[in-house]
């Protein structure tokens, strides 16, 4: 235990050494690197253009950044926020369509989805927003756009590029996304887009604000709360009026320091030791109960940072791959390896695993929990079952069996 | 198939473990996490093998799983690699600091607190609280 505690504290000892000098690295690279400079109000009282202007061109880890400008009086003001830094947003359609009484089986999949992406709307518009919340989780982003009149200001759901696939039972087992269909037409690529925003962010308040106060005489302002473990970098924000009037655009920069670390693939940012320490403390927990970290880590993963389920099984996966090789070479010196039946079961596995990664990206988060709520119910329920005392005198048996073979082996290995 | 394991022969329905280890195979890979818990059970039950023989088999099955699912994984985009720099460590150290520690405390009393901690964590993945 006294080397346990020993080494933690070295480790930690050389990350807070190392941590002032990678703040400061960051904090003059910043400073150093040329920003687009906040627009001041040159054209005002042109009629038909609105300039909008910030009160601030960084933020550190989120923050607050005041928008001010000056609309036509009356006519209410959208603004839309987005990053430029881009994340992968995917969505699998198989909800019955209305209008066909089918399920699509569709596969939306974008690489060009902002990794901050939020539409604010004038205070008035809070009921409306506040209405949505009674659906839950089948809100509808189209329909809070249509409700408040956003939908005029959404240009970046329009802009990018989403794929279209037609996915086939036959092509999910052979792990195939299936026929890449032609793109759609402007109106049909928008509302996939708002459902792959849905998809990505997830929450309503992450994508919609009310915090735009506007003045009768059409002046307004906007304290745009930017929330912190987002992508850092180069942020715009665009003021519209209706489907043609729009603001110049605001650059502003989001800067994060260590030990905030960004995701770049996740699309979060997040402070290092957070997942370290978790890792640590569930890898050990796993070898004292004799299950890999994976059960406990990835619903916790998914439940305490706002991490893509599909990033999270796919990064936790490989880190078993080292502690697994070892094993088997520690096993097989002391030719503890069964190698036909090992390969002819491991081939079987081979196709299986060849197939679940492809349905991870079809389940959303919601299912992805619910399966593993049942996945651990079961192991819970072995973990029981390995307790009782019929369990208990029989593996004692085997375990007596297992040392007096390894001894065996090791000394014969030793040989 | 029969299986010789230092010099004991033991009859292994082959196919029960096949179709057994590509449903396993399919979940643990959809959902990230190695199948050793639901592997032993099916080979030492469900094969009726005993555990010196599971023990190096099941794992160099589960690895064939893990290779396959990482590289199916990364090839659809799923892997983050700072992400990964963050964890390999801390799993590599929790991997020597883990068996220390298991040889000093009574693993029935850690399997009857994991069992608990487990069915928790479950019932709040389900939403029953």
């Amino acid at each position: 235990m006294k080397h346990v505690r020993l080494a933690v504290a070295a480790l930690s000892a050389v990350f807070i050494l190392f941590a002032p000098d990678a703040f400061a690295e960051k904090s003059t690279m910043g400073s150093e690197s040329p920003k687009a400079p906040v627009s001041m109000s040159k054209s005002a009282g042109y009629a038909g253009t609105m300039t909008i202007s910030a009160d601030k061109t960084a933020l550190n880890n989120g923050g607050v950044i005041t928008v001010t400008g000056v609309a036509p009086a009356g006519k209410p003001v959208y603004l839309e926020v987005w990053s430029d830094d881009t994340v992968r947003a995917s969505r699998f359609d198989a909800d019955v369509d209305k209008g066909t009484g089918k399920r699509p089986y569709r596969f939306y999949l974008t690489t060009e989805m902002p990794a901050y992406y939020k539409i604010f709307v004038p205070e008035q518009m809070k009921e409306k927003i506040d209405a949505s919340r009674k659906d839950g989780k089948k809100w509808s982003l189209s329909r809070v756009l249509q409700e408040t009149g956003a939908d005029a200001a959404c240009d970046v759901p329009a802009s990018i590029k989403i794929d279209r696939y037609q996915a086939t039972l036959m092509g999910s087992i052979v792990g195939s996304r299936g026929t890449l269909l032609n793109p759609m037409d402007p109106k049909e690529q928008k509302t996939q887009c708002l459902q792959l925003v849905k998809a990505r962010f997830r929450s309503l308040d992450k994508v919609v604000g009310a915090d735009i106060r506007i003045d009768p005489d059409g002046a307004f302002r906007a304290e745009i709360p930017i929330r912190s473990g987002l992508a850092p970098g180069q942020y715009k924000i665009v003021a519209a009026l209706d489907n043609e009037i729009r603001s110049n655009t605001l650059t502003f920069e989001n800067k994060i320091s260590f030990p905030l670390l960004y995701l770049p693939n996740a699309g979060t940012s997040l402070n290092v030791f957070g997942p370290f320490f978790l890792t640590l403390a569930i890898v050990i927990f796993g070898v004292l109960i004799g299950a890999g970290g994976g059960f406990i880590m990835n619903p916790l993963f998914v439940s305490l940072w706002p991490l893509p389920h599909t990033i999270v099984a796919g990064t936790v996966m490989p880190t078993v791959l080292f502690s697994q090789a070892s094993g088997i070479y520690n096993y097989s010196k002391i030719k503890f390896i069964n190698w036909k039946l090992g390969t002819t079961i491991g081939l079987s596995m081979v196709a299986g695993g060849f197939i679940g990664p492809k349905m991870t990206e079809l389940i959303t988060l919601d299912q992805f929990k619910f399966v593993f709520g049942w996945v651990l119910l079961v192991l819970a329920g072995l973990m029981v079952w390995q307790t009782t005392p019929g369990y208990l005198e029989k593996n004692k048996k085997e375990q007596a069996i297992l040392k007096e073979f390894k001894k065996k082996a090791e000394s014969s290995a030793a040989k | 198939m029969i299986v010789e394991f230092w010099g004991h022969e033991f009859k292994v329905n082959i196919f029960l473990g096949c179709i057994g280890g590509f449903l396993i195979a399919v979940v643990s890979s959809m959902f990230g996490f190695g199948g050793g818990p639901f592997m032993v059970p099916l080979m030492t039950i469900g094969l009726g093998l005993p555990m010196y023989v599971v023990v190096g088999s099941s794992l160099l099955a589960i690895f064939f799983n893990t290779l396959m699912g990482s590289m199916r994984h990364f090839q659809f985009g799923n892997f983050d690699l700072l992400f990964f720099l963050v964890m390999f460590p801390a799993a590599i150290i929790g991997g020597f600091i883990g068996p220390q520690i298991a040889k000093r405390i009574s693993p029935l009393m850690v399997k009857r607190i994991a069992a608990a901690g487990l069915a928790i964590l479950a019932l709040n993945l389900l939403g029953v609280y």
